[in-house]
């Protein structure tokens, strides 16, 4: 437990060390955001069809940006070899990298969901809401954090990181949209769309874990 | 558990002998079932005729995807390049499979439905499949053939591509169907009997035509292997 915390620790700091990454995502994401109120006009009408779509592609686009260079620091400097040999179990560095990865990702996401309250005037910020985000977030960020490991020493890495993620999580970007939706008051019922997107972060997760010794093994 | 190693061996050798003229005659009788002996549908007219072609690439295109995914747990479980490049080839035959399957749907689905394509739950895990093993295929040459470290990182991508089928199932299939519902896997097939032998022609047909392909695709995967290890080794000597 204290090698994970310290785990979770190193890599918490090295988030913060490499915050020019995390804000080009936040910036990414931002800049998405409004080029989607731009290109479909969220500024007039109701924008509430629109914006489960728009919050939804934009976390993930973020996430997959933001997880494809999350171990290019480590990789660069040669300190993710090191931490391998390192008498630590392959699984606590995965998981300690998830979870940085995971609250740098609600921070940016949390910080959308605030400037598309104040864009497009609906309340976003409910305690439903938030859950559904946490929950979609898990879901999708130990796949990303698991083929990011997977890219690390590929040449053409950010465009090949979207290609093999973003089919995989198609069933987590339609629960996660149309919970969203239903939390929004779209259509009735956020019931079955949160088990799915509780039995894909489940999945998902223990895909991550369980296949990740394999794919760092020297 | 090794005579049966040697058994599939033997049997493996025989590829060149019998799937050739298999594939070829029952892709001919394949063709005259379906455009000459197979009754005329109703309803649905001539191009209701696309369903032999269509329905065993399907099934075909999932046993592929389902020997990709095996190969792939094989190539983890012994760390042979012989299950990579069997993986390779199986995948390359599938997504061409599913390539056929989207195309003949569309085919069909213009005059049937009216639309080329429509978001339904079928065509929408079909397309994601074919987008799935798609970037298996292109991550996995994005490394030379006999990069272990890229082997087991596609071995462990087809792995979760496979194990994301049935949530995609259940999430699209939640989100809307439309697509005709299983006539033939039934205990009473609801298809006439002429219509049924052309369609198990078919079957036998696109079975044995994607095995053959799929062992040359493999035996091409195992020569890349074999060049890229020999260049490998006239380096290693001119630098000795």
């Amino acid at each position: 437990m204290s090698v994970l915390m310290a785990v979770v620790g190193k890599d918490l700091q090295l988030a913060w060390r490499n915050r020019e990454g995390w804000l080009s995502a936040m910036a990414f994401a931002t800049i998405a955001v409004l080029t989607y109120s731009f290109a479909f006009d969220l500024a007039t009408g109701d924008v509430r069809p629109l914006l489960p779509g728009v919050l939804w592609t934009t976390f993930l686009f973020a996430g997959v940006f933001a997880a494809g260079q999350s171990f290019q620091d480590e990789v660069d400097d040669g300190t993710f070899d090191a931490l391998l040999l390192s008498p630590v179990d392959p699984t606590v560095i995965f998981i300690g990298k998830l979870v940085a990865n995971l609250i740098a990702l609600l921070i940016i996401e949390f910080a959308q969901l605030i400037l598309a309250t104040i864009l497009f005037d609906v309340g976003l910020l409910t305690p439903q809401l938030l859950g559904i985000v946490l929950i979609g977030t898990i879901g999708y960020v130990s796949l990303t954090t698991l083929l990011a490991t997977m890219g690390g020493h590929v040449r053409g890495r950010s465009v090949l990181m979207p290609v093999l993620a973003l089919p995989l999580l198609i069933p987590l970007l339609i629960g996660a949209v149309r919970a969203t939706g239903a939390s929004l008051g779209l259509e009735a019922g956020t019931g079955p769309w949160m088990l799915l997107l509780m039995v894909f972060a489940a999945w998902s997760t223990l895909a991550a874990v369980l296949l990740f010794p394999t794919a760092v093994e020297q | 558990m090794n005579a049966l190693a040697i058994l599939l061996a033997r049997v493996y050798e025989w590829r060149w002998v019998v799937l050739p003229p298999v594939a070829g005659v029952a892709m001919m009788a394949m063709i005259v079932g379906a455009l000459v002996a197979a009754p005329r549908e109703i309803i649905e007219g001539e191009v209701q005729r696309l369903m032999y072609l269509h329905v065993p690439s399907a099934v075909t295109m999932y046993a592929a995807f389902g020997f990709t995914a095996f190969a792939s747990v094989m190539f983890l479980w012994k760390r042979d390049m012989r299950w990579d490049a069997a993986a390779r080839g199986s995948a390359v035959v599938g997504v061409f499979l599913c390539g056929m399957v989207l195309a003949t749907g569309a085919i069909w689905g213009k005059p049937i439905w009216g639309v080329y394509w429509s978001w339904d739950a079928r065509l929408t895990t079909t397309l994601i499949l074919f987008l799935i093993y798609s970037a298996y295929l292109l991550a996995r040459s994005v490394a030379g053939p006999l990069d272990e470290q890229a082997a087991r990182f596609a071995a462990i991508f087809a792995i979760i591509g496979v194990a994301d089928i049935p949530i995609i199932q259940m999430s699209v299939r939640w989100w809307r169907t439309l697509h005709p519902q299983p006539i033939v896997f039934q205990t009473n097939p609801a298809l006439p009997g002429e219509m049924l032998i052309v369609l198990l022609i078919g079957f036998i047909a696109i079975f044995a035509l994607a095995t053959w392909l799929i062992s040359l695709q493999t035996d091409t995967e195992r020569a890349a292997q074999r060049v890229s290890a020999l260049r490998a080794e006239v380096d290693h000597r001119e630098i000795a």
